[in-house]
């Protein structure tokens, strides 16, 4: 019985190691700037298409962007990604910068643009409708999001900036 | 059922479920953002929690997945392994039972990424069986 006891002893050690590492390591992580969340949830309400964002496609996006004047397109992806090519005049904006690069002087230039255009990696586009919720939240118009992403603007054969030859 | 107690199968199985727990947290640990609109869409945590579960679950999977994979305190990490999966499981069968089907958030972190939550719960039961072994069923310690 003794042994027993001790093993199980041994067990609950060990489980309690893993949560004390877990409790330090993702405290820590909460606590870099540029990715902490709040620690008590306010509740979530998911992006809604037509309210919080418009999911348009890259042929309509390109019009957008080549016709009006005013059209600023955010890029969600990261730096390497962005690096090695993008939709001409994109701006780099990872969701997980929204905090600290959606100053007031952010929003009120966002304001004036003629339209907003966010593009993302990939077909999912979670990222990019979070983007354009926090974006409606700040009382910015709904955003336009690229159906399909970046692979949907290349395959469209429609121009791309910075792109390695 | 003395092979269950096998030494090279215990660092076999801690291997693989091991490296599906580090796969399945990473996206998460990165950018646990979209991780709270899945839990949400659970329907069964209240706003409150819902965050912290997001902020620390990911790190538990992957100090798991590292402990489990390495073997340094395997038997805790199958332990919370075994507490989680039957968590997800739970979770996803009583999604099932209430005809919801739910971005599983296991292995991706995209909340448009429903699934029949049946399925879903049945993918969970043989990593909850290995952990299971590797918890209950310790590996024999070497007689001198």
């Amino acid at each position: 019985m003794l042994p027993s006891l001790a093993v199980e002893r041994r067990l609950f050690r060990e489980a309690a190691i893993i949560v004390a590492a877990t409790l330090l390591v993702g405290t820590a992580a909460n606590l870099i700037p540029g990715r902490r969340l709040p620690w008590w949830g306010q509740g979530f309400v998911a992006p809604t298409q037509g309210t919080d964002f418009n999911l348009i496609d890259p042929i309509a996006a390109e019009m957008l962007r080549s016709t009006l004047p005013g059209v600023r397109v955010l890029d969600t992806r990261g730096e390497a990604e962005m690096a090695a090519g993008h939709i001409p005049g994109a701006e780099s904006f990872p969701y997980q910068d929204a905090g600290t690069l959606l100053t007031a002087e952010a929003i009120a230039s966002l304001g004036t643009a003629d339209a907003v255009i966010i593009v993302g990696a990939s077909e999912e586009s979670d990222i990019e409708q979070l983007l354009a919720q926090e974006l409606r939240l700040r009382g910015l118009a709904p955003p336009h999001i690229v159906l399909g992403g970046m692979p949907a603007w290349r395959a469209s054969g429609l121009p791309v900036e910075g792109a390695q030859p | 059922m003395s092979f269950l107690r096998n030494r090279w199968l215990h660092r076999l199985l801690g291997l693989a479920l091991g490296a599906l727990f580090v796969y399945a947290a990473w996206d998460k640990v990165r950018d646990p953002r979209p991780l709270i609109a899945i839990i949400w869409g659970y329907k069964l945590v209240p706003p409150g929690p819902t965050n912290l579960i997001a902020l620390y679950m990911p790190w538990l999977e992957l100090i798991i997945g590292a402990c489990l994979a390495t073997g340094f305190l395997r038997r805790g990490a199958a332990l919370w392994a075994t507490a989680l999966l039957t968590g997800f499981t739970g979770a996803l069968l009583i999604n099932a039972i209430r005809g919801i089907n739910v971005a599983c958030g296991c292995f991706s972190t995209s909340s448009t990424d429903v699934q029949n939550a049946w399925f879903l719960a049945l993918r969970d039961l043989p990593m909850l069986l290995v952990a299971v072994i590797l918890l209950a069923f310790p590996p024999k310690q070497k007689t001198v």
